[in-house]
This record gives structure tokens, C-alpha cells and sequence, in this order.
């Protein structure tokens, strides 16, 4: 699924990264590589959600958001 | 390897934005360089002196980056001063409280091949959060370079960091720590042997072949290697992947009681974040900052209006007595000390807009802001990011103009540097005080709170057209950090404040004292020399010519042209100039507001003349110095004077609306 589906509270694990090769490369700088987690903290009905990744919190667009896919981590 | 001493030790700052890098700066060198709690402050290299034990070393403060990649302007400027400066010793500063993430730049930096010396900040906000650091493990984990726990703010372990920079730069470099996967550290050493070659023995031949393998631009260009078979892709996928396990490694190791406290942030951000209501609670913000700039600030202004009155007569008084002749008393005190004086009254006003902004600034809200408003942005065409400079232009649009240079591409950046002028400076408050003031005085402060969302409608409305006429066509995708919020610091809020206030002050002094000066000339000489009716002198003439093009939006005075003139030195020109070509002396208090209104009452000049004289200044030419800052950060003067007159038409435009609309229904 597509990070910008994911639901607040949540925690999912990043898959890979379909974007730009720039912003690809822009988010694996920032620690979004395959397997690293990601907490969804906040949504707006449509668009930017923000997120914690690796102790960092980040306002994401939704384009971006659109590219990362993720899978749900069981807790 | 061991370095020899040298006389002056060139030490860099490196670090991630918003880890405290500036703070460090400026507890080092004693600078007052600004700092606030969101990424992407410092936008230029900039450069001081500390001297430790008779040791000089030579400080440079660069851009916040997250990686030494060249994708933005940031990371262009670091890398450049790292590898082509001489660079002896890196201090890379990273923020504990976040260290898994601040710790990629650090590998990065290990495999340069250069000293690196870690400072460890915020060590008070992890102690805060019950995590705790293994001080043992870290250093040997990370090839056993110093690391030195410090607090910026509380400027403790200074001395200590500053020991540790001299101390290895002698012992020269470490190895870097990274290992990589068997099949990449094979192409590694094929590599650094063919680099060897090429281009005999380099300095950091280990980090140029990780760059290549990485299809880094800037190394294939500098040092092109024909070896297909190696250099097959780009593998920078798997160099970041192996840096970031290797930090969690580090992590597990070193970092205990993970459990963290962040909900104090989680629990605000739900609101000031929330999907409905964000954006409200923006607008209330900002009616808050501004409510308090024009009661707090009227509440302060008395005391300098009773100043600058004393100063006045008491000038005239001793000037007449030492027999000074008449001509110099008037341009002293009725061109300077009027001019000059009648915008220092302002000052209370400017000081508690930007004690507000520094607030906001320091919270760590700024950075929310670009989250909440990009929906809004995203309709006109642009990230929420730009919406940082665009709040910024409350202050000062040349910080703002400069801001733009967070946004990654160059389209943003016009576009956003198109829209930053409208939104209302501090110089244009002034204008607001005095003429809500004096027209409106039931009402002054909705009046003056509707400019600025007039500005702000105006900016993403220009903007929308814009996106309309030519779309960017690009991807305007939000990417931004968010701090954790914390307390102002009471010293950071205090130097920002002071620097702002002595800027308004530097330029009562230099721009508005000169313009003062000049205007006062060009009003007290006419074609016969020096006149007493000042409808004869040249400003007058200058001001007739004119008329006719101001008349339709109800500024059809020479005073005002004249004004308007003068107010592209400095918007709060317009003000003083009101000042010398009344010959008001004390603008800004009831007599003198009272005067001027009866003087242009008496011209037929009312409230609607008034408002639409009020959204001329907001939309029109922005000041001198923010020309010359956007053609600096354009390289462009036709896009540069187009934009001028763009606003010029725009603003003749508006305030003929306003006036043609505002007297059929007033009138």
C-alpha cells in the first residue's frame, strides 16, 4: 500500500520508493530506505500527513507520501 | 598520519538543520548571528575567530545539511567549503536527541578523510527525556574520534570542544568505520587502485570511489574512470543502505531508554496541526501578534512622542541662541529631526512585532506553518514551504527574498520572490499606525489587520495567476523537518530582537536621515533659489508632473507623489516625508496626527483617499534594498525591474479600485 493511505497511529515499514530519482534519493538521505519504520502522527483529508521516521518528525506532501510504499507492521 | 601545528586552524561547523550549529557559532565567536528553531536558518557560510591556549582557529558556520550529496544549494555551499577550502578540522555537530538520524551525515563525513571532532548537543533535552548515552561505546564505534557533550545554550563543554579540535588536528584522520557488502568493498578497492593510478595518490581516494559508485555529478566530472564493468549502476541505494544499518548498529549499542517523551509535542502538534482547524488557529495567531504590536506598541509610543517633542524645542531653542542662521534651523529640525524622529516613534511598534516573530520562530511553530498552508499552496502551485519566506516578509522582506533559498527549485524561488514583497514589512507599519490612525481612529486596528491579509490575498492571488499563465509543470512536494517545540530561549529571543531593532535604528540613521535631508533641499529650493512657498520648489514640480496619473486613485496631491517618491529609499520614507512636506514635526502623536488629517481633510483628502493611499504603499515597488537583495539572488535585472513594475501597475491598479469603488458607495 501507499504511505498516503495509511491511518493515524499507525506504524508501517517502508518497501521501497517509486518517485523522481532526486526525491528518492532525498528521502533515503533522511533514513526512508527499505525496512525503516514510520509512524503516521498526523493527516489532512487530502494530502501532506506527517510522519516519525527514525526519531525525526517530518510534514510529508502527498505526491511523496504517494511514492513510498509501505506494509503495515503487526504490533 | 600526524599533522604538523599550523598558525591558523581552519575548523568547520557540520551539521543537520536545526541541531544547534549557529548557537555553537556564536557562543564560540561572540557573534549575535540569528538562530530559531527551524531548519534551514542560516542560508550563507559565514565566517569567525576563536582562539584557544594561543592557537587561532578560523570558524566557519555552514548551511544545515542531512548528507554531503549536491541536490540542493545547501549542500552545494557545505561540500564546496569542506573539500576545496583546506578545511583542517571538521566539527560536526549533532543533536542528540535525535543522533540516529544526525548520524549519517557523520559517516559521510568519517569517509572524507579528514578530522572530525563530534560535538554532542542537547545533551540537556535527552537527560530531560530519560535516554541516556553510552559516552564509551559511541567514540569506538565511531573509529575513536572525539566526541564532546556540549550545550550550546548553556555554553558548557565549549573549552573542552575547542581542546579537542587543536588536540586532533595533530593526530590527523581516522579510517572511516563503514563496511559495506563483500561485493560493493570489492568495486570499492578496484576503485581507489584505478583512481591511484589515474590520478596518483588522493587524499580521500576511499570516499571519491563510494561517490562514483554512487553516480555522484560533480566526482564522475572531476574524475572520469572508463571501467564499465565496475561502475555498472549507481549503487547509492545500497551505500545508504549500509550506512544506516551500520547506525543502527551504533544505536542499539550506545542509546538506551529509547522510550521517548515526545508526546508534550505529539499533544500541541494535534492541534496546531489539526486537519480543520490549523489553519484557523494560524489566522488567530498571527490577529494575536498583530493586536499586540498596535495596543502594546501605541500603549509604549507616548513616552517617545514626548521625547521626540523635548528634542525638538530644545534643538530650535539652542540653535537660535548661538545665532545659527534660519536655514540650517529648518533643515535641522524641521528636515531631520522631523523625518528622522517621526520614524523612531514607530519603534515600540517594531519592536513588539518582532518580539512576537521571534516567539513564533523560537517555539518551532514556523515550521508547522509550511504543513498547515500547503494545501493552500498546492492550489496555487507551490510547496508549503514557501510559505516560510512569505511569513518571514512580516519582518523584512530581504531576509525573506533570501529565504527563498530553502526551496529546491529555481521556478519556486521567483515565483516565491514575486509574492514575498506583498506581504506587509515592518517598514510598512508605520504607514498603517499613521494614517488608520488619523482616518480611522474608531476602527484603526481592524483597518491595519485588513492590509495584511490583504497582502497575503494579494500574494497567492499573483501566484495563482501565475501557475495559470505558465505552470511550473513541476512536482511541488512538501519535505520538511519538524522540531520538537520547546520553550523560547530567553538569550536567542533577545539577540534576534536586538539585531532587528538595531537595524531599524541603522537605517533611521543612515537611509531615512539622508532621504530626510534631500527631500528637504528639493522642498525648500526652487528655479529662484531658495524659496518660502514651498508649492514652488522642485519637489512640488517634480510632484505636479504626477498628479495626473495618481489622480484617478485618489492621490492626485503632489505631497503624495512626492512621498511615494521618496518612500522607495525606505517604505517608512513615505512617513517622514509626510512630516517635512507638512512641516509637522512630531507625526505620530494627537497634535500632529490631528494637523495632518486637518491639512488634507482640507484638500478633500478623506478615509477612502486614505485606505487607498494605504494599498498603494503595501503593493507597490518594494524598498531599494530588497531590489537589490532580489537581483542578487536573481542575476537577473530585466526579471528584476519587470517584477518592479509589475507591483507599480498592480498597486495603481488596486488603489484606483479602491478609491473609484470606495467613493461611489462612501462618497
Amino acid at each position: 500500500m501507499r504511505l498516503s493511505e495509511g491511518k493515524i497511529g499507525k506504524t508501517y515499514e517502508v518497501e521501497r520508493i517509486e518517485n523522481t530519482e532526486q526525491v528518492t534519493r532525498r528521502l533515503e538521505a533522511l533514513g526512508m530506505t527499505g525496512h525503516a519504520e514510520v509512524k503516521v502522527l498526523n493527516k489532512k483529508e487530502k494530502g501532506s500527513m506527517i510522519v516519525k521516521v527514525r526519531g525525526t518528525r517530518w510534514a510529508v506532501g502527498k505526491r511523496i507520501a504517494d511514492g513510498i510504499m509501505v506494509r503495515e507492521v503487526r504490533e | 598520519m600526524k599533522n604538523s601545528s599550523k598558525q591558523v586552524l581552519k575548523v568547520a561547523f557540520v551539521g543537520n538543520p536545526n541541531c544547534g550549529k549557529t548557537t555553537l557559532f556564536n557562543a564560540f565567536t561572540g557573534a549575535n548571528l540569528k538562530v530559531a528553531n527551524w531548519p534551514g536558518v542560516t542560508v550563507e557560510r559565514v565566517e569567525g575567530e576563536a582562539d584557544y591556549k594561543g592557537q587561532k582557529l578560523k570558524l566557519i558556520d555552514l548551511p544545515g545539511i542531512y548528507s554531503l550529496t549536491s541536490y540542493s544549494i545547501e549542500e552545494r555551499v557545505s561540500r564546496r567549503c569542506i573539500l576545496e577550502e583546506g578545511i583542517d578540522v571538521i566539527v560536526n555537530v549533532v543533536d542528540a536527541s535525535s543522533l540516529e538520524r544526525n548520524l549519517y551525515l557523520t559517516m559521510q563525513l568519517l569517509e572524507l578523510r579528514k578530522p572530525v571532532v563530534l560535538a554532542l548537543n542537547m545533551m540537556d533535552v535527552v537527560e530531560e527525556r530519560g535516554m541516556e548515552i553510552d559516552m564509551h561505546r559511541l567514540p569506538e564505534m565511531l573509529g575513536d574520534i572525539p566526541v564532546v557533550p556540549v550545550s550550546a545554550r548553556k555554553r558548557t563543554g565549549l573549552d573542552v570542544l575547542l581542546h579537542a579540535v587543536v588536540h586532533h588536528y595533530e593526530e590527523g584522520p581516522k579510517e572511516g568505520v563503514v563496511v559495506y557488502a563483500k561485493g560493493l568493498e570489492a568495486k570499492i578497492s578496484k576503485l581507489t587502485a584505478a583512481i591511484d593510478k589515474k590520478y596518483g595518490p588522493q587524499e580521500n581516494e576511499r570516499w571519491l570511489a563510494i561517490k562514483l559508485l554512487e553516480n555522484d555529478e560533480e566526482i564522475r566530472k572531476k574524475y572520469p574512470l572508463d571501467m564499465p564493468e565496475v561502475l555498472d549502476r549507481s549503487y547509492e541505494n545500497d551505500i545508504i543502505g549500509g550506512k544506516y544499518d551500520y547506525i543502527e548498529e551504533v544505536v542499539e549499542e550506545c542509546l538506551f531508554g529509547k522510550e521517548e517523551k515526545a508526546a508534550f509535542t505529539e499533544k500541541i502538534d494535534a492541534v496546531l496541526t489539526h486537519r480543520i482547524w490549523g489553519i484557523p488557529i494560524f489566522l488567530l495567531i498571527m490577529a494575536l501578534v498583530f493586536f499586540l504590536t498596535f495596543a502594546v506598541g501605541d500603549f509604549l509610543k507616548g513616552y517617545f512622542e514626548e521625547a521626540l517633542d523635548w528634542v525638538s524645542v530644545m534643538a530650535r531653542g539652542f540653535l537660535d541662541g548661538i545665532g545659527t542662521a534660519d536655514w540650517l534651523i529648518s533643515l535641522i529640525v524641521d528636515g531631520i529631526i522631523a523625518g528622522v524622529g517621526g520614524v523612531l516613534t514607530f519603534l515600540p511598534n517594531i519592536f513588539i512585532l518582532f518580539l512576537a516573530l521571534a516567539f513564533l520562530e523560537d517555539s518551532g511553530y514556523m515550521a508547522r506553518v509550511a504543513y498547515v498552508m500547503d494545501s493552500v499552496m498546492g492550489h496555487v502551485g507551490l510547496s508549503g514551504k514557501a510559505f516560510l519566506p512569505m511569513l518571514l516578509g512580516f519582518g523584512c522582506t530581504v531576509p525573506a527574498v533570501m529565504a527563498t533559498r530553502a526551496l529546491e527549485s529555481e521556478k519556486d524561488r521567483r515565483r516565491t520572490i514575486l509574492v514575498t514583497p506583498f506581504m506587509s514589512c515592518s517598514a510598512r507599519l508605520p504607514i498603517y499606525v499613521l494614517f488608520a490612525g488619523m482616518f480611522f481612529p474608531h476602527s484603526s486596528m481592524v483597518v491595519a489587520y485588513s492590509l495584511y491579509v490583504l497582502g497575503l490575498v494579494v500574494a497567492i492571488a499573483v501566484a495563482l495567476l501565475a501557475n495559470r499563465i505558465a505552470p511550473t509543470g513541476e512536482e511541488h512536494s512538501l519535505l520538511i523537518e519538524l522540531p520538537e517545540y520547546k520553550t523560547p530561549n530567553g538569550r536567542t529571543v533577545a539577540v534576534y530582537v536586538w539585531n532587528k531593532v538595531k537595524d531599524y535604528l541603522t537605517k533611521a540613521g543612515t537611509t531615512i536621515f539622508v532621504a530626510s535631508i534631500i527631500l528637504w533641499f528639493l522642498l525648500n529650493y526652487g528655479l529662484s533659489g531658495m524659496i518660502t512657498d514651498i508649492s514652488q520648489s522642485f519637489g512640488a514640480e517634480i510632484g505636479r508632473f504626477l498628479v495626473p496619473f495618481l489622480a484617478p486613485a485618489g492621490l492626485g496631491m503632489w505631497q503624495i507623489a512626492v512621498a511615494l517618491i521618496s518612500g522607495l529609499s525606505a517604505k517608512e520614507v513615505v512617513v517622514s516625508s509626510f512630516s517635512v512636506l507638512f512641516g509637522i514635526s512630531n507625526i505620530n502623536s494627537a497634535a500632529g496626527m490631528s494637523a495632518l488629517s486637518g491639512i488634507l481633510g482640507a484638500s478633500g483628502f478623506g478615509p477612502v483617499n486614505a485606505y487607498a493611499l494605504m494599498v498603494f504603499c503595501l503593493l507597490y515597488s518594494p524598498c531599494m534594498a530588497t531590489v537589490a537583495t532580489i537581483h542578487r539572488e536573481t542575476r537577473s535585472w530585466k526579471w528584476t525591474l519587470g517584477m518592479v513594475l509589475f507591483q507599480v501597475l498592480l498597486a495603481w491598479a488596486a488603489a484606483t479600485l479602491v478609491f473609484q469603488v470606495g467613493s461611489r458607495i462612501f462618497g
